[in-house]
């Protein structure tokens, strides 16, 4: 008479130990996937896998990533990005304004992530030759300027699939995960960027 | 007291916790969004005059700018050229299961298009045609 429920009860047990373990190990790839070290590539079998050092928010991505590229935060000081999530109604002439919650959710990650002096980050090199106040624009930086002073027009505003300097992921493929390296840019309709 | 587990109550449990997890569907979320709207608003809403808002063209802006001509059809962001997924929930699922983001983008985006915030009604409209694509 009790066997029946008895076995169900022991099928059901079994079904949920199998879910959490296959959720288990799930969480474990996933976390095993964001927690590479940043920097330069891995060498060796993982040599195409970038590695991605920052903490990845998934407002940040959802919110700014829907009109434009979600740039890596430590592209910029905190001063930028505090100056910009101060002006979200006139956001480079587009309304980009977010609720309170929102905002200082974002506010808070950008100010942990941004870019910083001192700070060891594969980005720190935003930071050569910047004096006084910080532009808002990532493409106004003096390092970033004097990275770009070489690209041809024509592979970059006058070509259609890139646009402007402000589409980071055109040519670097990686940018989203905050890899810029110079041996990996591959121009639309130009190839590989070989200076 | 012996626990008894009676397997159709089971399943059907099963069924009734997925089905509660699972989206919300774009009827559900813009019909009862349009119930509120509706309250505060003067007219019954009219898909067509959604549509011809959709549509409208205010100094070289309208909703087409960057929705393209096509509901059904991707669009692009006229800054920054990032592609925009269908609005029309029949071709993308994940359109109108979202209040909040409704709401968000009405106001953003009446502002950019039409230089102010949209009526009450004019939301009504608009989600009602947008709904039914």
């Amino acid at each position: 008479m009790n066997t029946q429920p008895g076995k169900i009860r022991w099928l059901i047990g079994v079904a949920m130990i199998g879910t959490a373990l296959t959720l288990g190990l799930g969480g474990l790839s996933i976390s095993a996937k964001e927690t590479w070290q940043m920097g330069d590539y891995e060498n060796g079998e993982h040599a195409d896998r970038p590695r991605t050092a920052f903490e990845q928010d998934a407002v940040y991505i959802e919110e700014c990533g829907a009109c434009h590229l979600a740039y890596p935060p430590g592209l910029l000081p905190a001063e930028s990005w505090r100056a910009m999530m101060a002006g979200l109604e006139d956001h480079f002439g587009e309304n980009a304004e977010l609720d309170q919650e929102t905002a200082s959710h974002i506010s808070s990650y950008l100010d942990r992530q941004a870019l910083q002096k001192g700070k060891p980050s594969p980005m720190s090199k935003m930071l050569r030759n910047l004096a006084g106040k910080p532009p808002l624009r990532i493409t106004e930086l003096p390092y970033f300027i004097h990275e770009h002073d070489e690209i041809p027009k024509r592979m970059v505003t006058e070509n259609p699939d890139v646009g402007s300097l402000s589409q980071c992921d055109r040519c670097h493929k990686e940018a989203a995960r905050g890899s810029f390296d110079e041996d990996r840019v591959f121009i639309p309709g130009f190839g590989r960027w070989d200076d | 007291m012996r626990l008894r587990i009676d397997m159709p109550d089971l399943m059907s449990s099963v069924f009734v916790l997925m089905m509660s997890v699972s989206l919300a569907s774009a009827t559900e979320v813009s019909d009862a969004l349009l119930r509120e709207y509706q309250q505060a608003a003067a007219k019954p809403f009219s898909a067509n005059n959604g549509e011809i808002l959709w549509r409208q063209d205010l100094n070289g802006r309208s909703c087409t700018s960057c929705h393209s001509d096509s509901v059904k059809a991707p669009g692009r962001h006229k800054r920054t050229g990032k592609v925009i997924e269908p609005m029309s929930p029949t071709e993308n699922v994940l359109r109108l299961t979202d209040s909040k983001k409704i709401e968000k983008w009405f106001l953003r985006n009446c502002k950019w298009t039409f230089g102010r915030e949209c009526t009450v009604q004019e939301k009504g409209d608009i989600l009602l045609w947008l709904s039914q694509q």
